[in-house]
């Protein structure tokens, strides 16, 4: 689902014409199959991030190909890359990134809009979502008015909305307490089992990184698998 | 994104910021309707001067002039294509005096061919054409300037009063001159040279059958006769003999002055048969000439108002500029939330040049309506205040249009400040989809 070959990365911190040079991706190379769970760990400022947002195209790394899909995305041009991030990827948040000025539903029905869904078969795409994650009485709800679990559901039921086969989170349960993120982890698990879903989970809780078929220690830039 | 999606999301984001954008539209329908309200002053009073003209003259109607050595080829004229018919009247160096009862009144003499008229058209005010050369026309006021002695002398006296009280419009107090109609009496008429101050002895007689038409100007006085021109050899023979020395003797051709005049067959002919006309190497003088003028001097005015008034919308436009930066700046988050779900930069910038659009054409449209108004109030209103600033009646009386809206400077000025609302949204929207999804992402709530 997910083939990385040698990706490397490099930031150049500091002032302008005196900037170190700091190499966060190290030559990674691994692959993700269909319907896998896999978690990431690691230290704060191991570079998780920034592998997580090379996959997503938010960021092209200096070296490296990454093939999703069967679709090479690391030299993707930005309008080709959005087009194929609306297909294949659904994204969970840390903080969760809910539009303030649109309610659940609206949020959920987001996605379908910037695909070019018309708005009748949205509806029932939403509701059937909003029912999956429980939500389905607070729909018109704004996210100010939702409590954290309740808003990180939304956002998932968003991610989940235009049907990709990956979701990638980057501290999916990093805002919530902890009996908030058994709920967040059961979802997560029982929508992967459901609809042999692939998820990437970014993560600095080993609690979280548990629930994956494997887990990855990132380390100075470098990946290490770890025993289950 | 569908259209309808697209115009709800815009729509949302307008609601939002309800006072800013209030404010915004405000400032864009203030410059563009500057921009109308200015304009339409140039093609208010373009259009006023162009009635003036065109009800106080033929516009159909081109006078001639060549060379007074040569004759002018009127039968050739005559047979140009779109040319209705040639009047050749003939001005003579001589005046008629007239004597009709124990009335008097000194004309010039003008000579014309009454077969031509009845061609064109020539409108009277009373009776017919003449039909052969013992028959005449006289001018419409001719009949008040056939004065008595008793009329002569309280007219002298009427002059003097009014050059003492120096009101130059003081009526005639009571009419003078013959009252009833002329039409079928009799005149007698003593020709007298110009350079000669004595009439020359022959009396002739003519019956007057027509009076002209009521010149469209009011200031116009028409107080003449219109001969036959076939009496031309008659008229010259009678002031030949009348000169004692041969050598003061006039030719023929300096005593009658020729007045061609071309009526073309329509308005949209008259450039064709000038173009001809000129191609033959005569002179023209024609109305539409006059306006051709007044029509380039006006275009560069109202370009230089719409110039002015774009200054204004320009400056509408940094509103709209600001608005929409601020705009991008706020929602960077929420930007980067939907590149990061999978919305093209295409569609960013499209939602963001929708709203600046959106602004542009409210405010026009505003601007139009509030135009409209301001022009119609200014028509109705600017004569008013004027007439009662100068203590008159003149501007009420004049129809004067101080304001005219044509839909040329809708479109004109629509494309204006649509377009300069376009492009002061550009540069924001651009930013926009540059807008790093990392960086926005990791904005706080
Ligand atoms: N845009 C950037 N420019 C320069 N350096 C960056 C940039 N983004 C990240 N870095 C650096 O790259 C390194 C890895 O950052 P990254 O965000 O991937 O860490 P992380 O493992 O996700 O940490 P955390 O667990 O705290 O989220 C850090 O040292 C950071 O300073
Ligand atoms: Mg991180």
């Amino acid at each position: 689902m997910i083939e990385i070959k040698n990706v490397s990365h490099t930031f150049a911190i500091g002032k302008k014409g005196k900037e170190k040079k700091v190499p966060v991706l190290k030559d990674l190379s691994f692959g993700i199959a269909r319907g896998e769970i896999v978690s990431i760990v690691g230290k704060s400022g191991s570079g998780k991030s920034t592998l997580l947002n090379t996959i997503a195209g938010f960021m092209a790394p200096e070296q490296g190909s990454i093939v999703v899909n069967g679709q090479e995305t690391a030299s993707m041009n930005e309008v080709t890359h959005a087009q194929f991030r609306l297909e294949n990827f659904g994204f969970i948040f840390q903080n969760f990134q809910l539009m303030p000025g649109l309610t659940a539903l609206e949020n959920v029905e987001l996605p379908l809009k910037i695909k070019g869904i018309p708005s009748a078969k949205r509806k029932v795409k939403v509701k059937e979502l909003l029912q999956q994650v429980g939500l389905e009485n607070v729909s018109d709800h704004y996210p100010n008015e939702l409590s954290g679990g309740q808003q990180q559901r939304v956002s998932i039921a968003r991610a989940l909305v235009t049907n990709p086969p990956i979701l990638l989170a980057d501290e999916p349960t990093g805002s919530l307490d902890s009996e908030t993120e058994q709920d967040i982890l059961l979802l997560i698990q029982s929508l992967n089992k459901a609809l042999n879903l692939t998820f990437v989970i970014i993560t600095h809780d080993e609690e979280v990184a548990n629930i994956a078929h494997r887990k990855f220690r990132m380390h100075d830039g470098e990946l290490v698998k770890e025993v289950l | 994104m569908l259209f309808k999606d697209q115009v709800d999301f815009v729509r949302q984001h307008l609601k939002k910021n309800r006072l800013r954008v209030f404010t915004t539209i405000l400032a864009t329908t203030m410059g563009c309707a500057f921009l109308i309200v200015l304009a339409s002053i140039g093609f208010g009073l373009q259009g006023s001067m162009e009635r003036g003209i065109l009800t106080d003259q033929t516009v159909t109607e081109i006078e001639v002039y060549g060379d007074p050595q040569k004759k002018i080829d009127v039968d050739a004229i005559r047979k140009m294509d779109n040319v209705r018919a040639v009047v050749e009247k003939t001005n003579a160096q001589l005046s008629a005096n007239v004597k009709f009862e124990e009335r008097t009144n000194s004309v010039p003499v003008n000579m014309t061919d009454f077969d031509n008229e009845e061609k064109i058209g020539s409108k009277l005010s009373e009776g017919r054409l003449p039909q052969n050369s013992d028959e005449i026309v006289v001018g419409y006021h001719f009949a008040e300037n056939l004065l008595s002695k008793a009329e002569l002398k309280e007219q002298e006296k009427l002059y003097e009063e009014s050059a003492e009280n120096d009101t130059t419009s003081t009526k005639q107090a009571k009419k003078l001159g013959y009252k009833e109609s002329l039409v079928g009496k009799t005149i007698s008429v003593k020709l007298q040279d110009y350079d000669n101050d004595k009439a020359i002895n022959k009396e002739l007689t003519f019956k007057v059958v027509g009076v002209s038409e009521k010149p469209a100007k009011d200031w116009l006085i028409k107080n003449t006769i219109l001969f036959s021109h076939e009496l031309k050899g008659e008229f010259y023979n009678i002031y030949k003999a009348s000169v004692k020395d041969s050598k003061n003797i006039k030719a023929e051709k300096d005593m009658f002055y020729p007045e061609i005049k071309v009526h073309a067959t329509n308005l949209e002919a008259v450039k064709g048969v000038i173009a001809k006309l000129k191609d033959k190497g005569l002179s023209v003088y024609s109305v539409t000439e006059q306006l051709d003028d007044i029509n380039v001097i006006f275009l560069a005015f109202k370009v230089g108002l719409i110039f002015v008034g774009t200054i204004a919308v320009l400056i509408a436009s940094i509103g709209i500029f600001n608005t929409m930066t601020m705009a991008v700046t706020e929602r960077t988050r929420e930007i980067g939330v939907m590149k990061a779900i999978g919305a093209s930069p295409k569609l960013i910038q499209r939602l963001f040049l929708m709203e600046s659009a959106w602004i542009g054409i409210l405010g026009t449209a505003i601007a139009i309506v509030i135009s409209y108004g301001i022009s119609f109030l200014s028509n109705w209103l600017l004569p008013i205040i004027i007439d009662m600033a100068t203590d008159s009646k003149q501007f009420q009386e004049a129809d004067i249009v101080f304001s005219h809206i044509p839909w040329q400077l809708i479109l004109v000025a629509s494309a204006i400040s649509i377009g300069v609302a376009l492009l002061s949204g550009w540069r924001p929207a651009r930013k926009a989809t540059k807008i790093d999804v990392i960086q926005a992402l990791r904005q706080e709530l």
